[in-house]
């Protein structure tokens, strides 16, 4: 699953580095656009849905956090 | 610091410079509202609010006045000079911007109850008619509160929160201040009147040059007034109450209402003005001097609507009963509830007096030098000038002096028909040898403007080795003058140097230096003036020396103002053309112009040149 | 009443006086007094529509609350159908209150340009019909409470918080007074706990609000308002001026835009700051930005924030998009086909920002400006990057980012020329002109000073601006300026106090009789 899911966010934005980074919505890293992104090939790809309610830092700051978001809508 | 102090500090800071404001506000002082600490500037001060400053003003100053003339600005032009003189008093003039009836009891009240007042004048003219108590805002026109019974709290608050730019500018303006009166300083503290020193010095002519000179006269602003009954019940009321205070303290009251332009008299409905006028009447007798052939004479006003000093003074003549000087027939009259019903039926038909009748074209021919090798713009022939002279007689013209003019302006004297005045300038001995015996045997006067520091310098340019063209000495000046032909004055006593011959700074005509200070212009000037007179009247039994023609011509209004000062009224140029005197009106001849004659001028162009005047 | 008048200054003085002495619970009604009077001072009747929003979304809220509370009253396992039950209810209530609001903005803002576009049509058909036109005033400020309250209302919707049950503290949200005239647009969540908090009196408030209202007042008075000078000449004639001359204006415009929005923004900030509430930015140094989008992100920051939560993020990730893009993907393919959907998306975003600025033509056009080349540069993405690629050039290096500001800014600066020209014709003809006939010298031969400036006017703003622009570089660097501020003696620190007032009272309040104080974003 995780290596998946950085495949689908290396291929979206391949200028950032998801390893390390953890404050990729509250430094402005990722943006809205970024964001539509990854959520429509989450979809695509895992077959997972990803709401509006779902697009908070919370769940988008770091690779582990969008990754328990996306095991959370799968169940 | 922590937060508490930097609020503290804070607050303290914009009290401070709050304070600072109101301090520079308060000691500059430009609406000469706060009494007479800081920049005292009087004049400044009444340009910028004439209510509040002139009380603060007399608060200082009240025990050199004991009457007073109140009124709007045109109030001004009744010449304190004479007033003090009919009257036997002296008078301060309270004029203030748009004075209405309200202000003008008001101000009468305090005056009287504060200080001595022996005369009261108030000036009531038709806006007191369609406005009784005329509110605004502006700085200018706020009345002191011990005047006007409001508040003080919220007068001097306006003047302490200033905008401080005002404030600045009178220090700026400060340094730029002249002699001469400027856009701020229009007034003259000590009499309260505007100052006029610069437009009485100016040179007024004939009717066509006036108007391309002040084109109001021809296109009138058309305004829409209408007097109001509200308006004319206060006005009346307030007249009524100022002559009730008058009469209780033993002062004399007087009301004249002032000479207004016929267009201005045209805003108005007529049977409103004369229901004004008459019901004025029986609240107390008036001087009405506002319509008659004045009101239609545009050379008689300096502007739409103020009327000039010369018609002030023609206006207090009247009222006076002085005969020596020129007043037309119909301008003034007392008008009382028994001839105000004829005085306005009368009134209502003012036309301007006739061309002929008050105004005369006068020719004035100027010549210098006369002698055999007559090759010069400024020398004649002996020949040539017997000519000329010979058919200005035949011709049927008659030579007059200038004491002939002044007696036409001033005091309605009449001049001959066909007047022509002659001048020779610089006072050259050929004047005496040639000009002299010529005048005397055919009939004709003239005036010789000598240089009083050569007169009887035969041989060199003062202590040079240059020779000049000789002059007459006083010996041969005072017999011209015996003749009765010749009178002697004024070309100045040494400021007429030839620049080349002079060790020092030359002199070459009246004017001032561009780096000599006012100051000291003017006190060389009037020493000039001085010396000159002087060196006629103790060497000549020439009555007066009052005429002067400038050196070269040169002139300016510093200049001409300054020679008014010293007593000289009547001042040439050496600018062609002829000259309409018009009564009553002194500043007719001032700058009077003059045709220049020498060999190249025939007899028939010198006949050409005088005849245009009557054309 | 406008933020540069006595009684603004007054009113606020008076409210934080009474704060801070009425009893701390009752602190959130001292404001919403304070707010209602300014409305009503301000806009008089008006206020109605603002009771009009508070009343929809109160009752929306509770409506919410009620079908979101459902889930609770069910166990853990049932909870997702007995939502899917209710959410068509759930979706009715927003559409419902959306509807409400929007639809009553619409007939106030944009009815009579409609009215106006359409009346040829009607002339065609219907001869002599008139469409009505609405003579309705524009309430203050309804652009931006009504955006600020739906937000609200969505929030709500999903789940974010429970709705508020006061409606007077309600009310206080939805018109709480600093934010009346141009914003932020907060969220609740955000705001709406300071406003109801409980506050004892602390200096360090006021101090730093009435620092931020200083500075905000500064970029106003003296900057935007001198600056505005230029820019009514310059506007009110084109014609008159040479391109040079209008570029000139256009370059004026955009400093007092900025010196006028940021500066209020600022005052709105320092005022709310003197209660202890701390609003949203809504700039973060513009001039910096590398790109259109993200001038964006930087310039009107609340607005694009919401544009992007409740308008973007719902519609790029709706059904009827998700099956565009699957059909993008097959028939086009590629990275390109993958960005169509949201391209798309966000040129109706930009289009919407745009239109939100007015009812005009001019608005149009600045919407589809900012979105074409916004949606330009996603599908042009790929062939950038290649190209780039191909030139060795470093995405990182300093001169390319330079570049990239530069061009950014001129993207800006000419759309500026879009919203300010007199009409929409005009700007493309004023624009032609800048390059056409530019008339270089008209900028140094002396047609500056026949702007209604004079020189020393100029050397003004243009100090003026250096000094906002230094302070905006040491923020970008170093972080907030008043901290180092306070590490400095009492001299320094008094000196911080005198200047800019000295400042404030010569070069901007004794100039009030020459210059206008206008907000240019006050009637959205």
């Amino acid at each position: 699953m995780k290596e998946q899911l950085m495949q689908i966010l290396t291929e979206c934005c391949p200028d950032i580095d998801f390893e390390t980074e953890v404050a990729l919505i509250d430094d402005g890293i990722l943006e809205s656009l970024d964001i539509v992104m990854i959520v429509s090939e989450i979809k695509d790809v895992l077959d997972v849905e990803i709401t509006v309610d779902d697009l908070v830092p919370e769940n988008f700051n770091s690779v582990d956090q969008i990754l328990a978001l996306v095991e959370a809508r799968k169940s | 610091m922590d937060s508490k102090k930097w609020i503290i500090t804070f607050f303290a800071t914009i009290v401070f410079i709050g304070a600072g404001i109101i301090g520079f506000n308060f000691f500059v002082d430009p609406y000469g509202v706060f009494d007479n600490i800081g920049i005292e500037w009087p004049s400044y001060e009444m340009t910028m609010n004439p209510r509040a400053a002139k009380i603060t003003y007399l608060k200082d100053h009240h025990e050199e006045y004991d009457s007073y003339i109140i009124g709007c600005s045109s109030t001004s032009s009744f010449p304190t000079e004479q007033l003090n003189e009919y009257f036997d008093a002296s008078f301060y003039n309270m004029i203030m911007y748009g004075a209405d009836t309200l202000d003008t009891e008001q101000t009468a009240r305090y005056l009287i109850e504060n200080y001595e007042v022996k005369n009261l004048i108030i000036n009531i003219y038709l806006d007191n008619a369609v406005e009784y108590d005329w509110t605004r805002d502006s700085l200018s026109y706020q009345m002191s509160p011990e005047v006007s019974g409001e508040n003080p709290l919220g007068f001097y608050s306006k003047y302490l929160f200033l905008d401080p730019r005002v404030s600045l500018k009178k220090i700026k303006d400060l340094r730029q201040d002249t002699y001469l009166q400027q856009g701020f300083d229009v007034f003259n503290a000590e009499t309260g009147a505007y100052d006029k020193k610069v437009r009485d010095a100016e040179h007024i002519g004939n009717m066509e040059e006036y108007l391309a000179a002040y084109p109001a006269f021809v296109n009138y602003p058309t305004v829409e007034k209408s007097i109001d009954e509200e308006a004319v019940a206060g006005t009346l009321k307030s007249i009524a109450a100022i002559r009730d205070l008058c009469e209780q303290k033993g002062i004399r009251f007087m009301v004249v209402c002032a000479p207004v332009y016929q267009e201005y008299l045209s805003y108005f409905d007529w049977d409103a003005v004369e229901d004004f006028y008459t019901r004025l009447a029986s609240v107390t007798p008036y001087w009405d001097f506002s319509m008659s052939s004045v009101s239609c004479e545009p050379r008689y006003f300096y502007d739409e609507t103020h009327f000039r000093n010369c018609v002030g003074k023609m206006a207090l003549a009247r009222i006076a009963g002085d005969d020596s000087v020129y007043i037309p027939e119909d301008f003034g009259v007392y008008v009382t509830p028994d001839n105000a019903e004829e005085h306005f039926r009368e009134a209502k038909q003012a036309v301007a007096l006739d061309a002929e009748e008050n105004t005369a074209d006068v020719p004035v021919l100027m010549y210098h030098h006369i002698d055999e090798q007559g090759d010069d713009s400024a020398i004649i022939t002996p020949e040539l000038f017997e000519q000329q002279i010979a058919a200005l007689k035949e011709a049927g013209y008659t030579a007059v002096m200038p004491d002939d003019l002044l007696a036409y302006v001033n005091e309605g004297a009449e001049l001959p028909d066909k007047p022509v005045v002659i001048t020779f300038d610089d006072g050259y001995l050929s004047n005496y040898e040639y000009a002299y015996p010529i005048l005397k045997q055919y009939g004709m006067c003239a005036t010789i403007f000598v240089i009083g520091s050569t007169v009887g310098n035969t041989e060199h340019y003062k202590d040079t080795e240059y020779p000049i063209t000789p002059h007459f000495s006083f010996e041969q000046a005072q017999e011209m003058i015996d003749s009765g032909v010749i009178s002697i004055q004024s070309h100045t006593y040494d400021m007429h140097q030839w620049a080349d011959y002079e060790s020092g700074r030359a002199r070459q005509n009246i004017l001032r230096w561009e780096d000599e200070s006012e100051e000291d212009y003017r006190k060389a000037l009037t020493e000039d003036c001085e010396k000159e007179r002087q060196a006629i009247l103790d060497n000549t039994t020439e009555s007066s020396v009052h005429v002067l023609a400038y050196p070269g011509g040169a002139n300016d209004i510093l200049a001409q103002e300054t020679l008014q000062e010293n007593g000289f009224d009547v001042t040439f140029t050496i600018t062609p053309g002829c000259n309409t005197l018009v009564r009553g009106i002194p500043q007719s001849l001032i700058g009077m112009k003059r045709y220049n004659i020498c060999e190249s001028v025939s007899v028939d162009q010198v006949l050409e040149w005088v005849s245009a005047a009557r054309g | 009443m406008a933020f540069t008048s006595l009684s603004f200054l007054i009113l606020v003085a008076i409210t934080v006086v009474v704060y801070y002495v009425f009893p701390k619970k009752l602190q959130w009604a001292v404001l919403l007094a304070a707010s209602l009077a300014f409305y009503c001072i301000g806009g008089g009747k008006t206020v109605l529509y603002v009771f009009y929003t508070a009343t929809t979304v109160y009752a929306a809220g509770l409506l919410l609350g009620y079908f979101n509370g459902k889930k609770d009253q069910v166990p853990k396992e049932q909870r997702k159908a007995v939502m899917e039950q209710y959410k068509k209810y759930r979706q009715l209530v927003v559409l419902f209150t959306c509807l409400a609001n929007f639809v009553l903005l619409y007939i106030l803002k944009y009815w009579n340009f409609t009215a106006e576009l359409f009346q040829p049509l009607v002339d065609r058909f219907f001869h002599g019909a008139q469409i009505p036109l609405s003579s309705l005033l524009l309430p203050l400020g309804v652009s931006f409470f009504m955006f600020q309250s739906v937000g609200y209302v969505i929030d709500v919707y999903r789940g974010k918080y429970p709705p508020e049950r006061n409606y007077l503290k309600l009310l206080l949200y939805v018109c709480f007074f600093p934010q009346m005239v141009q914003g932020p647009i907060s969220r609740f969540h955000e705001l709406a706990p300071q406003l109801y908090a409980q506050r004892k009196l602390d200096y360090t408030n006021l101090k730093y609000g009435i620092q931020l209202a200083m500075w905000g007042y500064f970029k106003k008075i003296v900057i935007a308002d001198r600056a505005a000078v230029v820019v009514n000449t310059v506007m009110d004639n084109p014609w008159s001026y040479s391109g040079s001359m209008i570029a000139f204006g256009v370059l004026f415009y955009c400093i007092q835009l900025y010196g006028d929005f940021s500066g209020g923004i600022d005052i709105t900030r320092g005022v709310a700051r003197l209660f202890g509430i701390d609003l949203a930015e809504n700039f973060q140094r513009p001039l910096f930005s590398v790109s259109l989008a993200d001038f964006w992100r930087r310039w009107h920051i609340t607005l694009g924030a919401w544009m992007r939560d409740y308008l973007f993020y719902p519609l790029a990730l709706s059904k009827p998009f998700g099956k565009l893009g699957k059909i993008t993907r097959k028939k086009i393919g590629g990275k390109l086909g993958k960005i169509i959907p949201t391209s798309l998306a966000t040129f109706i975003i930009y289009f919407v920002i745009g239109i939100w600025h007015g009812a005009n033509c001019r608005y149009i056009a600045f919407g589809f400006w900012n979105g074409s080349i916004i949606t330009m540069s996603l599908l042009l993405e790929g062939k950038y990057s290649a190209i780039k690629k191909k030139l060795h050039i470093n995405d990182k290096a300093a001169w390319f980012r330079a570049f990239q500001i530069m061009r950014t800014c001129f993207i800006v600066f000419l759309g500026r020329y879009i919203t300010r020209a007199p009409r929409f014709l005009t700007a493309i003809w004023m624009i032609k002109e800048t390059f056409l006939h530019p008339v270089l010298p008209n900028l140094w031969d002396g047609t500056i000073l026949t702007l209604g400036l004079g020189i020393m006017d100029y050397v003004v703003i243009l100090l003026s601006v250096m000094v906002m622009l230094a302070a905006e570089w040491y923020q970008e660097k170093h972080g907030v300026i008043r901290e180092a501020l306070e590490k400095q003696g009492f001299l320094v620190q008094w000196l911080a106090i005198l200047i800019p007032l000295l400042v404030l009272l010569c070069f901007g309040i004794l100039r009030s009789d020459t210059i206008s104080s206008e907000f240019i974003y006050k009637q959205f």
